[in-house]
């Protein structure tokens, strides 16, 4: 009969793609039983939203399945995701706090905010949205929700619970048809309370969907939240690469890794002709990617059914997940997760605490 | 002294009553005193933001300030309260490299 030892030395040729080492020394097999000729482990993933999750579990089924007196191999998957830091004092609870930017606006980037959200959450994460576009909050529209925040005891509020994540906007605060009318100031306050007085709990990802450019609400997330990336978005274009340039400069000044560069409305496919066609040179985000040095995380085709889903309150990854929009926001979250798990597997960098000076 | 790209504090502690000493990732330990770091502030109240130009009157700084406190500011600088009530300052890791006032920092210095 074949023993633990066995086992996990037949599972240590099996190697994370990304990590560059293998499940056994990486601590992912847990729970191993052995039952005769029957062997079942779990393998424990560092995201759930792991794009060669299946590949994995396909070879460490194989591997196990070729040892001598092996019948039968049962392997199931969960994931626990890591921080790149320790927990500091502003969103103690979240794990990895994702900012969506884009140097300019239109991009599409708040319906790539809502839909890595929901993707996420859809592999199983547990998952926020924070709306910070304090100017032209979008979520209330696209997740179809206009519920109130109600009070967690007397300084803080609770996230909105949409379609399976928490939800904090201010539009949920303020009259639809009110515009916002507030100098600096006041949108460092009101970021500053979305991220120290909103009940977030504990979240294996807070995305958040930052407002465009690089004003004061940027200032103020890369200052208050612990950032663990960013991910910009931008079209192929050069107008909007030059914006998303100046975005990821930004991130680079303030030390937010950039997680990637994805690529909106990368083509036009016809619903007649089935044909792609590439309305702004397709590939502009891949060359920038490729010029700044950054991953490049995916491109995405421009669909009037992803904006129609944002308009009726269900983001196109829940509304049509098998079109090829929904599939490609798919494979983003996949990827954004993934970098993140390189970064935090990477020696996490301590948190440094405030110090108080005695006289 | 140049630290290398991604270099940061890893630790704050207190040399006395008025130098703070860094710790960094690189294994550098960085000396600063107080006062000094109190001067070199670039904020737009102590630096002109269009020209440039010094706007804080050294004399004006007492020669006792102090840290109240220091805090970690995102993932690129410090922000400290002192003593005189100023408080908007942000040190990044790049500038409080530049200013390091430790032995082997200052030599190098004198001999560039």
């Amino acid at each position: 009969m074949v023993n633990v030892e066995q086992v996990l030395s037949a599972l240590r040729v099996v190697q994370d793609p990304d990590l560059h080492r293998d499940v056994v020394s990486l601590g992912f097999i847990k729970d191993v039983v052995i039952d005769g000729g029957r062997v079942s482990f779990r393998l424990d993933l560092t995201t759930p939203a792991c794009p060669v999750k299946d590949q994995l579990k396909a070879e460490a089924e194989r591997v196990v399945r070729a040892l001598p007196g092996v019948q039968a191999v049962d392997v199931s998957l969960s994931a626990s995701v890591r921080s790149p830091r320790p927990a500091g004092a502003v969103l103690p609870g979240v794990r990895n706090t994702i900012a969506v930017a884009s140097g300019k606006g239109g991009v599409g980037k708040s319906t790539v905010a809502a839909n890595l959200a929901l993707a996420l959450a859809d592999a199983g994460a547990a998952v926020g949205l924070l709306d910070a576009d304090i100017y032209g909050p979008s979520m209330p529209t696209m997740f179809g929700t206009n519920a109130r925040p109600q009070p967690a005891g007397e300084k803080s509020i609770h996230p909105v619970y949409a379609q399976g994540i928490k939800l904090m906007s201010i539009g949920f605060l303020i009259d639809p048809d009110q515009p916002m009318v507030w100098r600096g100031p006041m949108v460092h306050g009101a970021l500053s309370q979305f991220l120290e007085q909103v009940e977030w709990g504990t979240l294996d990802y807070l995305v958040v969907d930052m407002p465009p450019g690089t004003g004061d609400a940027q200032l103020t997330l890369t200052q208050r939240a612990p950032l663990a990336g960013a991910v910009i978005v931008t079209t192929p274009q050069q107008v909007s690469l030059i914006d998303a340039r100046k975005g990821l400069k930004m991130f680079e000044q303030v030390k937010v890794p950039v997680l990637g560069i994805v690529e909106n409305m990368a083509w036009f496919s016809c619903d007649g002709c089935g044909k792609e066609h590439d309305l702004f040179r397709r590939g502009g985000g891949r060359r920038t990617a490729e010029a700044l040095g950054v991953p490049f995380l995916g491109e995405v085709p421009l669909e009037p059914a992803v904006a129609a889903a944002g308009d009726d309150g269900l983001p196109i990854v829940r509304r049509d997940p098998q079109c090829a929009a929904a599939q490609a926001l798919r494979r983003v979250a996949g990827e954004v997760a993934r970098q993140l798990a390189m970064r935090a597997a990477a020696a996490p960098a301590p948190t440094l605490a405030a110090m108080a000076w005695k006289p | 002294m140049h630290p290398p790209p991604g270099a940061r504090p890893t630790g704050l502690s207190q040399d006395g009553p008025d130098v703070l000493v860094l710790d960094w990732s690189h294994g550098h330990r960085g000396r600063h005193r107080v006062r000094d770091l109190r001067l070199a502030c670039r904020c737009a109240q102590c630096v002109d933001e269009w020209t440039g130009a010094p706007r804080l009157q050294p004399g004006s700084v007492p020669a006792d300030v102090r840290p109240l406190r220091i805090e970690p500011v995102g993932l690129y600088g410090l922000s400290v309260e002192w003593s005189d009530g100023h408080a908007t300052g942000i040190y990044t890791f790049e500038t409080l490299a530049e200013l390091c006032q430790c032995s082997e920092c200052l030599a190098a210095g004198a001999s560039a």
